[in-house]
């Protein structure tokens, strides 16, 4: 319970220190004014408008009233509307999560179902040529940069051999399958690629270290085929570490794949609000980052509640 | 991304893991060492060395630019010399030739090979001071944290659990963003700070951690206990005790780290916001190529070969590091 509210009074503190920094970075951007004036389209815009856009901002109110009102709009959900063309800014959220999220599950499930064969393979024959090809292979995947796997990717399939298109689009399942296979395909390789490389040399190295047990000897000497001693037996004392790592990466790829989404150009929630910064959308790009972080941050935490709950090592902190 | 957190272990408790595991060829620890020592020698000798041609744009100032090709200019690209399979997408004029330099020419008829070297000079410049301020930055906190411990120690973890509440990259867009002066209309003019500044942002939380919790193992050993009973100031046991034990760790893991930041600079570019256009980094020619992947796949790609082949050549090196401070990598 102790170690519960200590996570908890930490969550509190960081999306406390996350809303403020945000709220407050608005006021603090080089002449905020003139640009969210120009993203509106300057010219298109009389005196009165403009007073009631910059007061809907607050931005000449004193800074703890900036903030209240930041955190009022944020939890009544009246997040207000682009500067440019007044699209409301929660569609435009939603929109984006959805496509983030979809690539973010299909990346993980792929990353995955790549990685635990190829750790389970390597590590069983460890030192082996399988073991040490894998190993080189997936060294050269977490060196490569995404945008350049994008790149040679995008090169190969669309360009050359046009097996895929070279603009995703956002097609749902069940509006047509077949197409929207076609345009998730490359960006969840992309995606999946460098991920599936960490994931197998995390379980690689838990694996090897599991197989030298007691448990797994005794088990080998009571003629336990080899599959059974791998999955039944080996596989689950050593997922701690790849665990963990998927969980955090469930919040950090939300908001974290904005490079696949760019190179595919797929409208998730990064690629909005990159797109947010250049166009000077400062409204949108906070309510986003909050919303990112929010979500990132939550992840985390109940990541940590779980492990906390399951592994009474973590609660008392003896694994940091 | 997953932070992971290193810990050297103390140099007389065995390893667990067995050796051979752990091994990689001695062969390719040389090849990386030597790739990165041609990519620094380029990178430093780039305006002076001979292969440099009409790459007249890294320069401000004209007079620098003296390597012109004699006959005509190219003014479009044109594929790598040994790039048969290629076509020449645009006419060759007068006795231009079709294909030209080991690394082809862009849209502006320049030679990306010599690009590429001007290019190391800024993203490994780039990548080397923002690891250099975030180990400074990041070493003394976690230094303080560590020893400390205590309030200090939660202040400063809090501190760095704000600075990951973000996804990295996401962070990194958001501080350069800011920088951004002026309005959409004006052209972006961006200098090398701001990009340095997020970079180091990004760097400080994990360099933190890491020596916050060597510090701690470190701290709680006999030497220090020694020197303190000697009659040592705090400052003396942090500097001249703890700090060069906990150095192996933290420089193996800031090699790799500057692997990361360099990938990182270039994904900066790759969404726009890196250093403007003439002077290129990696990042910000393989952003370049992208409009022209269809017909001129070499822009792109042959900066993409240069970068990759050097993050690969420092992740290399810096796994043999670990190996030999006998670093363990553990996700916390």
């Amino acid at each position: 319970m102790r170690y519960f509210l200590q996570k908890l009074s930490q969550l509190l503190i960081v999306v406390f220190a996350v809303t403020f920094t945000v709220s407050l970075a608005l006021g603090a951007i080089p002449n905020s004014e003139e640009r969210i004036l120009a993203a509106k389209g300057s010219g298109a815009i009389n005196e009165e408008e403009k007073n009631k856009l910059l007061d809907s901002l607050n931005l000449r109110d004193p800074t703890i009233v900036q903030y209240g009102h930041f955190v009022k709009d944020f939890v009544t959900l009246d997040w207000g509307t682009t500067f440019n063309g007044n699209q409301p800014i929660s569609t435009s959220i939603s929109d984006g999560l959805k496509i983030s999220i979809r690539l973010m599950v299909y990346g993980q499930l792929i990353a995955l179902l790549i990685a635990i064969p190829i750790a389970l393979l390597a590590a069983y024959r460890s030192g082996g040529v399988f073991d040490r090809a894998s190993t080189t292979v997936s060294f050269g995947f977490i060196s490569m940069p995404n945008y350049v796997l994008a790149t040679v990717l995008g090169l190969l399939f669309t360009v050359r051999w046009q097996l895929f298109p070279a603009i995703s689009e956002d097609i749902g399942f069940f509006a047509s399958p077949w197409e929207h296979f076609k345009n998730f395909f490359l960006p969840t390789i992309v995606l999946a690629l460098p991920l599936a490389a960490t994931y197998m040399r995390l379980l690689r190295a838990d694996l090897v270290n599991t197989l030298q047990s007691d448990f797994i000897t005794t088990a080998r000497a009571k003629g336990v085929s080899t599959p059974r001693i791998l999955f039944g037996h080996a596989l689950r004392p050593s997922l701690f570490s790849l665990v963990t790592a998927a969980a955090v990466n469930v919040g950090a790829l939300v908001g974290g794949s904005v490079v696949v989404e760019t190179a595919f150009n797929l409208n998730g929630l990064g690629r909005r609000t990159v797109l947010g910064i250049f166009a000077s959308e400062f409204r949108l790009v906070q309510v986003t980052v909050v919303v990112l972080a929010l979500v990132y941050v939550t992840i985390n935490f109940v990541v940590d509640i779980l492990y906390g709950f399951l592994d009474p090592r973590v609660r008392a902190g003896r694994m940091g | 991304m997953t932070d992971s957190t290193s810990v050297a272990l103390p140099h007389d408790e065995p390893t667990s893991a067995p050796k051979k595991f752990r091994r990689r060829g001695r062969v390719t620890k040389w090849i990386s060492a030597l790739w990165l020592f041609f990519i620094v020698f380029t990178a430093i000798g780039a305006s002076w060395l001979p292969y440099v041609n009409h790459s007249c744009d890294q320069f401000a100032n004209e007079d620098l630019c003296t390597t012109h090709l004699d006959t005509n200019p190219l003014l479009s690209e044109r594929p790598p010399s040994w790039a048969f399979f290629s076509d020449t997408t645009r006419p060759v004029v007068g006795d231009a030739p079709e294909r030209f330099g080991v690394f082809g020419t862009d849209t502006n008829g320049f030679d990306i090979f010599s690009r590429t070297m001007f290019g190391a000079r800024n993203s490994l410049l780039i990548g080397a001071m923002s690891i250099l301020f975030g180990i400074l930055i990041g070493g003394a906190l976690g230094l303080i944290a560590g020893y400390v411990g205590k309030r200090v120690d939660k202040v400063i973890d809090t501190i760095m659990n704000i600075f990951l509440a973000f996804p990295a990259l996401l962070l990194a867009i958001f501080i350069v963003g800011f920088f951004d002066s002026g309005t959409t209309t004006e052209a972006k003019s961006r200098s090398i700070v701001p990009i340095i500044i997020a970079l180091v942002i990004l760097s400080i939380p994990p360099l933190a951690r890491l020596v916050r919790a060597n510090t701690i193992v470190y701290s709680q050993r006999e030497f220090v206990l020694a020197a303190r009973s000697l009659g040592a100031k705090n400052g003396r046991i942090i500097l001249r005790e703890i700090l060069p034990n906990v150095m192996p760790a933290m420089v193996t893991f800031a090699i790799t780290g500057m692997a990361v930041l360099i990938v990182a600079e270039g994904a900066l570019a790759y969404l726009g916001l890196s250093v403007s256009a003439p002077t290129p980094t990696w990042g910000a020619m393989i952003f370049g190529g992208q409009a022209k992947l269809e017909t001129a796949w070499w822009i792109s790609i042959m900066p993409s070969i240069v970068l990759f082949l050097t993050v690969l050549a420092i992740n290399l090196l810096g796994d043999a590091l670990s190996e030999k401070f006998r670093i363990r990598e553990a996700i916390g």
